[in-house]
Parts: structure tokens; C-alpha cells; sequence
């Protein structure tokens, strides 16, 4: 269905060269660009510093103008007044003014979309909810820090419930709460169906959100997909389960031996995520209600942002905010491939996974009941892995047994 | 609208918030509130309101003038801080945001001159009840008759000198003084002819007389009005005591009006009002006034002095069309007017230059345009043979700047033709058509002008350029 729409965002042989006072070429910034963003998709624009990616947006935006090539924003010039108003920009630095308030910023951007007084009064208050800055709303802005501006950024670019979000370096200055947040609401909205068009260095952002990217070097594009494809390492398998004695992790070597012929490659406890155990002393500083005059966990993401889906705002931010849903101690077995094969083998997976279903073991109440999540590689926006041990135990048991039989038998 | 009033709004609240405003209001309440403590005049209650009123405006013009131009920065301020980036990636126009930032700065301009011209009246009210009188009942009346009205003036209807210098030269040529003049130019001995009838008018010796005729005077011709004969006498052979002294006699009886004499005792070279009562004026709206150099007081010392009415002073009967504060009103209009193309040019300038730049730019055209008249009259005087441009580098380059200036002229107005301060001192109105015209020329075309290039350059200007 999303392929059958004509692209929100289509450039042709776009080109930008910067010139001297004399108009002479100095700088060629983008060259011969051909991109396509699709309705509903979340595009990640990719790059080093100096590669074009900002140069692209302005031009998407109708701040440079090309010099060669044509561009076209849901179907028209990207100075026609009627496309702007379908559009929200949070630009690579925040740009906003210093001697107003942050609820006179965003009524001013919403006079600017013409929206009627209560509707901006509204949207103001939800969107300084969604951005923890509420309780900041009448500082001027030119006494906030960088990231608090960046939150008021976000909010400006979202008061008219923009159809195509360009998102320029959206977490640059944001602590790792507002990165996460930002990030959050991007996944969110991408949910909704908005289309976002994302440029950032920080390539974990970027894999984290994007459906697809482009990446640019020296103003030309030089790779361009679906993030799933373009990441997926077809030569390595990763299981990841709760803790194994070193006994089982032996029995699992000598399976995969037998069977596949394969050695692990590394067996390790994996370790949490900075950013996971950043945001757990700060949710537990936040439950203290411990004093800070600077941003608070951000609220729910306004509904008048999309059409509500069936998971609630509130699902929403307590998903992506809190850390408390993912596995406290995790130890994971790598699995890597003698051979350079492009899917792991499917009877090792199989055996591993005929016991789907099973019940828990009692002496491991604590893991979850769920089936075990196996990738061959991650792929697409990794879900936190989830393993029942008890599907381990009994593979392994069944193993024992077929040893003890075989052994018996000689 | 609703953009452009939004970026308006947003411009003033930027003037206010970056204090501009109150720096603004501070520094004319030094001038203005101080100005009455500080300034002598002429000690004269009229002359203390009438310098108060002439520095105040003009300090309010070169202040207003200034923040105008500074005010403009917020457009340079918002390109180079690139808050730009954020308003023209939503759905405004770039003319709506050229308009909207000249509306701000414009409505800011009209509350900053609606409170000094509030400010400058109250003081002159103030002056007027607590300035010490030299002579109360005296002081009171002038102020009241000659500087806090609108009077209208009309010039004395001056003899066709050009008729006259014509039949002098016919009866010169018919008598023959012209045969042994070499390569004689009958035009050029027309003007000099003319000029001498002129000059020969202007003078009235002693027990001379000189009749002056005034048209067009529409005004209730009730003993109860007045109207006003203001005129400046130079004297040749100076009088020791610097008096003049003279009779004037006011109406016609052959129209059926009262004659009025005057005696008058007036200080050379200084302007003076003589009061008559208006049935002198005939029902034709004419009225007949005669000057006889003659002293109408015989127990005063007697000279015998040459009267002069120069050209540059003209004598003018004046007559009340309207109150001071009107006059204010529409003093303050035009006033707004100029700062209306200011404001236009700053934006224009801002909109091509960094603030520094677009600011000296800005300050250039204003000084231009308040002295365009003397620098236009400076250059024809200079340059005054245009028939041979190419004869030396001196006339091609007087006859080069002429030009531009010329050029120039259809672009920067003359805002001296538009300067109403010394008509407010001197309780002279300020036209309605006068005011009218401001509008038109300065408010309308002239300013339509300057934000069109500004709406121009701006669209066409990358906004988010890298400048190498």
C-alpha cells in the first residue's frame, strides 16, 4: 500500500554548489541526490559531518535553492506556502528566540499555521507535557540549557500536526533522557503513519528508528535501502537466554558440534546498556521527587498528533521511557558460523525450538513464559530478546538422556 | 492577514522585550521633559513654548529616525541568528514577513510618537501656565492667537512686474536707448526690467506708501474675529533704538468696510503680528492694507529711514482655521508618514545587508532625504552649464552627481517639502491637503516602493546561504 502512493519527498539529479562572492564554484555540497521518501516511512539520512545532509533538508525546505535538479514535497515546489503548512522542522540547532517564553514560542509558530487560539492554547500545553518543560513554560527561552531548548524545538515542529516531520540532528544536546524521549516520539508517530525524514551522525538513533536510510559522502549518495537488509549479518546466529551453568553451555558446544558442525564463537555476559542504567537512576531520582529546575520526564504524546492507535499514550511513554520491562542479567551465546552460509542452519534452530511451549521449569520462576526469540541476525528495530529457559533445560535433558542411552547401549 | 500579523505582533514584542522600547521612551523623556528647564528662547512666553516645540520635534524626529533604523535589526538579527529558519519553513509567505516585520516596527513607531506627541503637549500646557510673563495680559494672547492655532496664510498678491518691464522695454525700444547696444537680448533686458519694478516695490521711503492686496480670505467677517498681518521689515540707515515705526491702514471704504489704522513700533528684522478685526476684510473676501512709512508718533524721535519688504519674507495675512491641537494631529501624521518610508528602507536594506551595513545605508537615505532639496539646489548651483558637459572633468562630474541625484530624486523623497514643525510653532495649519499628500507620496508610493524591492530581494534571496 505505501508503495503504491507517489513519494512525499522525490528529488531528481538534485545538485548544490556554494560559490564565492564572485560566483565562482567553491564547495559542491550535494551531487546528482535521487532520493524517494515514501508516505508513512521513517528515512534516515546518513552521513559525516560535511556529507550534504543539511544541505539536503534546506533545499527540501526551500531555504537553499538548487542549482541543478528538481525537487518536489508532496508534489509541488518546496516554496509553494500550502506544502510548509504540511510540514514540522527541528532544525540542526534549535533557533528559537531567546527573549520569549516557551508557551509564547509555540503560540507564536501557531499563529504563524493560523490556528484558532484555543487550539494552540491546547496543543501548547500538550506538547510542553509530552516535553517535560511545563513547569518551565514561562522562563524566556534564553535561560534554558541546549537540551531544553531542543525539547521546545521539538514541540514548535510538531504544533500543526505536521503529515512530514524533517527532523535535522534531532538528539544533538539532549541528555540521555531526551534522546530516548525524541526517539520515542519519533517511534511513535512513525507508528501513527507520519512520515519523518531523519538526518543524524548518531548512527545508534538512527538504527534504532528508521524503516529506511540513505547514506551520503561527499554530497553523493552512496548506499540506499531498507535498514533490515542493509544491516543483517547473514553470517552469524545469536541466542540469547537467561544465565547458563558453564556445564550446559559445554553440552550446547559438544550439540552444535555434533550437529552443525560449528564452534561458539563467544560465550559472555553481555552488559547492560549505559543508557538503560542512566535512565534507571534517574526514574528511581524522579520517584524520590527530588528537585530539578531543569526538564522532567516528558508526557504522553499528544493525540491530536495522529489517530489514535490501540496501544494508549500512556503505553507509549511508559514503553519507551522506562527500563523496567527488559531482562535484569542476561548472558548470551554467540554462535559463529564455520562456513559462510546465508541462513543458520534450520534443524539446530528446530531442535532448539521443538519444545516450544513447555512449561516453565519451577526452579526459574523468574523467566518469562514466552517462547524463546531467536534471530539470525538482528534486523529491523531489535526487540529486547526474551528466552525460556526451561525449553534449554529440557533440549539439554532430552540430550542426557539420548547420551546415556547411547552409552548404555555400547 | 493573520501571518502578517503575527510576524507584526511578534516584531513589537521583540521591540518591548529587547528593551529598544524603553531606552527609546528614557531618552525622549531626557529631551522632552528636560528641554523646558534647559531652553531660554527669547524669554517671551510665545518664544519659550515655540523653542520648546521646534527642539522637541525635531529631537523626536532624529530619535524616532534612529530606532526606526534599529529596529529594523530584528530582520538582519532573525537571518543571522537563523531564527529564519524556523518561521519561513511554515506556511508564510516571504512578502508576508517583509509586511509583517514593517507593520511591527511601524505600529511601534506610531506608539512611540503618539506618546511624545501626548508628552510635548502636556509640556506645552505646563510652559503655558507656569513660564514667568513678561507682560501677562500680552504673553497669554500671543501664545493663544499666534502659536496654539491653526491659522491659514495667504501671500499679498504681488503687481504683475513682468507686464510693466514689458512696456518699459517697448518704450525704450521705441525711444531708441537700445540702437547702440551691441548684440542686445530684448528676454534677458525683459528680466533684468522686471526685477528692477520688483526691487523698486519692495522699497518704501519715508512718507512713501505701499499698497498690499489679499485674496481669497474666507473667513467670518464678524468685528469679533481677527486676522492677522504678519510680515519682517528690514530698514536701510538702521535707527539707533532698532525701532521702526510706521502706520498701517487696514480696509477699503469703496468696498463698504470699516478702515482701520495701526500705529506700529516693531524691532528690525523680526517678524510681527498685528491683529485687525475681520469686517475689514471686504465681501469679496479681498482686503486692502497700506503701509505709509511715516512715525504716527510725533513725541517720539523721527527717522527717516527706507523701508524694505524682502522677498524671502513675504507679507501674509493669516486667519484662525483650526485649533492647535489639530494642528498637532496632523503634524504627527506626517511625521508617521516619514517614518513609514524609514521604516520601508531599513527593511529594504536589511533584506540585501548585514545590520551594520543596512544600518549606514538607512541613515544615509534619511540624511539624504531630509537635505535632498539643499543638495539639489547646491548641485544646479554649481553646475551651471549643462551644455558643454564634456568641457572639463569639473562639469562632467558636477553634471555626473546631478544625475544620480536626480535619479535618486524618484526614489528618496524630499522630506523637507513634508517638515510641518515650523508651521506648528508659528500657528500656521497644517493643511489637510498637505497631510494628504504626505500620505499619498511618502506613506503609499514611496513606501509601496521600498518594501516591493524588499519583498523582491527577499524572494530571491537563499536564506539559508553560505556565504565564502
Amino acid at each position: 500500500m505505501i508503495a503504491s502512493n507517489p513519494p512525499i519527498v522525490q528529488t531528481v539529479g538534485l545538485c548544490k554548489t556554494f560559490k564565492d562572492f564572485w560566483r565562482r564554484a567553491k564547495v559542491e555540497a550535494v551531487r546528482d541526490l535521487n532520493l524517494d521518501i515514501r508516505p508513512g516511512e521513517v528515512f534516515g539520512l546518513l552521513g559525516p559531518n560535511g556529507s550534504g545532509k543539511t544541505t539536503t533538508i534546506k533545499m527540501l525546505l526551500g531555504l537553499l535553492y538548487p542549482t541543478r535538479g528538481r525537487i518536489s514535497v508532496f508534489g509541488k515546489a518546496p516554496t509553494d506556502v500550502s506544502v510548509k503548512a504540511r510540514i514540522g522542522f527541528l532544525p540542526e540547532e534549535s533557533y528559537l528566540y531567546r527573549f520569549l517564553v516557551a508557551s509564547e514560542t509555540l503560540d507564536y509558530f501557531g499563529r504563524l499555521f493560523r490556528l484558532p487560539a484555543r487550539v494552540r492554547h491546547d496543543r501548547t500545553e500538550r506538547l510542553l507535557d509530552m516535553v517535560g518543560l511545563r513547569h518551565e513554560a514561562k522562563r524566556p527561552i534564553g535561560e534554558y540549557s541546549k537540551g531544553m531548548a531542543r525539547r521546545i524545538g521539538l514541540a514548535q515542529a510538531l504544533i500543526n500536526d505536521p503529515e512530514f516531520l524533517i527532523l535535522d540532528e534531532p538528539t544533538s544536546g539532549l541528555d540521555p533522557i531526551g534522546a530516548r524521549q525524541i526517539k520515542d516520539v519519533i517511534r511513535t508517530l512513525g507508528r501513527k503513519g507520519k512520515t519523518i525524514l531523519l538526518s543524524s551522525h548518531v548512527l545508534a538513533d538512527v538504527e534504532d528508528v528508521c524503516d529506511r536510510v540513505t547514506i551520503l559522502y561527499g554530497g553523493q549518495q552512496r548506499a540506499v535501502g531498507d535498514i533490515s537488509e542493509l544491516l543483517r549479518e547473514r553470517d552469524v546466529t545469536l541466542i540469547t537466554t537467561p544465565p547458563l551453568e558453564e556445564e550446559t553451555i559445554l553440552q550446547v558446544r559438544e550439540l552444535l558440534r555434533r550437529l552443525e558442525r560449528k564452534d561458539i564463537v563467544t560465550v559472555s555476559n553481555p552488559r547492560v546498556k549505559l543508557e538503560d542504567f542512566f535512565l534507571r537512576i534517574v526514574e528511581e531520582a524522579q520517584a524520590a521527587n527530588i528537585r530539578t529546575s531543569g526538564a522532567r520526564r516528558g508526557g504522553m504524546v499528544p493525540e491530536f498528533l495522529s489517530q489514535p492507535t490501540k496501544s494508549s499514550a500512556e503505553e507509549i511513554v511508559e514503553t519507551l521511557v522506562s527500563a523496567a520491562q527488559r531482562p535484569k542479567t542476561v548472558e548470551a551465546v554467540r554462535i559463529g558460523a564455520t562456513s559462510r552460509e546465508d541462513e543458520p542452519s534450520r534443524e539446530v534452530i528446530d531442535q532448539l525450538l521443538k519444545r516450544e511451549g513447555a512449561e516453565s521449569d519451577d526452579d526459574q520462576p523468574q523467566a518469562p513464559a514466552s517462547a524463546p526469540t531467536i534471530a539470525p541476525a538482528p534486523a529491523g528495530r531489535p526487540k529486547a530478546p526474551q528466552a525460556d529457559r526451561s525449553v534449554i533445560d529440557d533440549l539439554l535433558r532430552e540430550d542426557r538422556n539420548r547420551d546415556a542411552a547411547r552409552e548404555g547401549r555400547s | 492577514m493573520s501571518r502578517v500579523w503575527a510576524v507584526a505582533r511578534h516584531t513589537i514584542s521583540e521591540g518591548v522585550r529587547m528593551k529598544i522600547a524603553l531606552v527609546f521612551l528614557v531618552l525622549i523623556g531626557l529631551v522632552v521633559l528636560g528641554l523646558p528647564f534647559s531652553i531660554e528662547g527669547d524669554s517671551s512666553l510665545t518664544g519659550a513654548v515655540q523653542s520648546f516645540m521646534a527642539y522637541g520635534f525635531s529631537a523626536t524626529a532624529l530619535l524616532l529616525g534612529m530606532v526606526t533604523i534599529f529596529l529594523s535589526r530584528s530582520l538582519s538579527d532573525e537571518v543571522s541568528n537563523r531564527q529564519i529558519f524556523l518561521v519561513m519553513t511554515k506556511p508564510v509567505a516571504r512578502w508576508q514577513y517583509i509586511v509583517g516585520k514593517w507593520l511591527g516596527i511601524t505600529l511601534l513607531n506610531a506608539s512611540f510618537l503618539i506618546c511624545t506627541t501626548l508628552t510635548i503637549y502636556g509640556m506645552v500646557r505646563y510652559i503655558q501656565r507656569t513660564h514667568p510673563p513678561i507682560d501677562p495680559t500680552y504673553d497669554a494672547a500671543a501664545l493663544k492667537n499666534e502659536v496654539l492655532v491653526a491659522r491659514h496664510a495667504i501671500e499679498t498678491k504681488l503687481p504683475n512686474f513682468a507686464r510693466e518691464a514689458e512696456a518699459e522695454l517697448e518704450r525704450n525700444v521705441e525711444d531708441g536707448l537700445y540702437d547702440n547696444v551691441p548684440n542686445f537680448d530684448p528676454e534677458a533686458e525683459k528680466d533684468r526690467l522686471s526685477k528692477k519694478h520688483e526691487a523698486k516695490w519692495r522699497i518704501v521711503g519715508p512718507q512713501e506708501a505701499r499698497l498690499f492686496e489679499f485674496e481669497n480670505i474666507l473667513v467670518d467677517r464678524s468685528p469679533k474675529s481677527l486676522v492677522y498681518l504678519r510680515y519682517k521689515a528690514e530698514v536701510t540707515g538702521y535707527p539707533p533704538d532698532e525701532i521702526y515705526r510706521s502706520r498701517w491702514l487696514f480696509g477699503n471704504r469703496f468696498k463698504g468696510t470699516p478702515e482701520y489704522e495701526v500705529g506700529t513700533r516693531h524691532m528690525v528684522g523680526r517678524y510681527h503680528n498685528i491683529l485687525i478685526p475681520a469686517d475689514a476684510v471686504a465681501e469679496d473676501h479681498t482686503l486692502t492694507v497700506r503701509f505709509i512709512n511715516q512715525n504716527p508718533h510725533p513725541a517720539e524721535p523721527q527717522f527717516r529711514n527706507v523701508i524694505e519688504f524682502r522677498k524671502a519674507d513675504e507679507v501674509e495675512l493669516l486667519f484662525i482655521v483650526g485649533s492647535f491641537e489639530g494642528n498637532l494631529f496632523r503634524l504627527a501624521i506626517l511625521m508617521f508618514c516619514k517614518l513609514m518610508f524609514l521604516a520601508a528602507v531599513a527593511i529594504l536594506m536589511t533584506t540585501c545587508f548585514s545590520f551594520p551595513v543596512a544600518a549606514l545605508a538607512s541613515f544615509t537615505v534619511y540624511v539624504l532625504a531630509g537635505a535632498r532639496g539643499f543638495i539639489m539646489d547646491s548641485i544646479d548651483f554649481s553646475s551651471a552649464d549643462y551644455a558643454n558637459m564634456l568641457s572639463s572633468p569639473k562639469e562632467f562630474a558636477l553634471n555626473s552627481i546631478a544625475a544620480v541625484y536626480g535619479a535618486l530624486g524618484w526614489v528618496i523623497p524630499d522630506f523637507a517639502r513634508f517638515d510641518a514643525v515650523d508651521d506648528l510653532v508659528n500657528g500656521r495649519n497644517v493643511s489637510l491637503v498637505w497631510v494628504l499628500q504626505g500620505i499619498s507620496e511618502l506613506g503609499l508610493i514611496k513606501t509601496s516602493i521600498a518594501l516591493g524591492l524588499a519583498v523582491l530581494l527577499f524572494y530571491r534571496r537563499e536564506l539559508a546561504e553560505v556565504s565564502m
